[in-house]
């Protein structure tokens, strides 16, 4: 495998974590403009915990790997039927930003690694 | 729905919740600025107004519904809580048993209702910036 062809891997698995921090950003979104919804019910996206099944399972199966939105059936609901907590969401959502913004670091590293590599020499 | 139709809906999102926390709002206005309405047009005392939410739900492409938003399904008026009845015979609004029905408007509540709704819209505000925030993380990426 040549080195461009290794960066191209390593970047289609960095901008497929960035859409799906995009992706649960627009859900945990949601959430929150449905806080005061009587009988809502929260949801999340699932895609590390199956990048992670998949990564033990081999390449083949890293690549069909999709984020998946999820019900959240777990969390206590209030006597609306509501189980959205505010904070908790909030919450979710900066720590959901720090990921894609260390996400998009990478890739930025990436980025200039390979304008190095083009200009080198010149 | 793809590309740049789908590149703002997050903020579309947000700007839902916004509206809706809006609507509480001035249907909690309307009810404190007619705490003491005991004429309307429907005849009988002002009877307080309750907002109702509703989640906006989209398909995928798994034919699973999820929420995009937030809206107002109806704004209805509170036939449960009883009206104020207050003796003073006084009042051209008086009954012949000499009461004054006022309307079913607890100040109180609606105070604290009005602080719950300003929440909510700060943090769909909150929820906005982090969108805006992410999104110039992006361009970043481009320069």
């Amino acid at each position: 495998m040549g080195a461009v062809q290794g960066a191209n891997q390593g970047m289609d698995m960095l901008l497929r974590l960035i859409d799906a921090t995009e992706l649960r950003a627009k859900v945990l979104y949601a959430n929150i403009a449905n806080q005061n919804t009587p009988g809502y019910t929260r949801s999340d996206v699932k895609f590390e915990e199956h990048l992670r099944d998949a990564v033990r399972k081999g390449p083949s199966a890293v690549q069909t790997v999709e984020p998946e939105i999820a019900l959240d059936t777990v969390s206590p609901s209030r006597p609306d039927g509501n189980n959205v907590t505010l904070e908790l969401e909030l919450n979710a959502m900066r720590e959901n930003r720090l990921l894609y913004e260390s996400y998009a670091s990478i890739l930025e590293g990436h980025f200039n690694l390979m304008r190095a590599a083009i200009t080198e020499g010149r | 729905m793809s590309g740049i139709e789908n590149l703002f809906s997050g903020m579309r999102t947000s700007a839902s919740g916004l509206t809706a926390e809006r609507t509480r709002i001035d249907v909690i206005a309307e009810n404190i600025a007619n705490a003491r309405t005991t004429r309307t047009p429907e005849g009988g005392p002002y009877r307080r107004k309750v907002v109702m939410f509703e989640p906006v739900l989209r398909e995928n492409m798994a034919g699973e519904s999820t929420s995009f938003g937030v809206g107002v399904s109806r704004v209805v008026p509170d036939m449960e809580s009883a009206f104020e009845r207050v003796l003073d015979p006084g009042n051209p609004d008086a009954g012949p048993d000499g009461f004054v029905e006022y309307p079913n408007v607890n100040t109180v509540l609606e105070m604290a209702d009005l602080i719950t709704a300003m929440r909510a819209y700060e943090a769909n505000l909150t929820a906005q910036e982090n969108f805006v925030r992410m999104a110039e993380r992006a361009l970043e990426l481009a320069r």
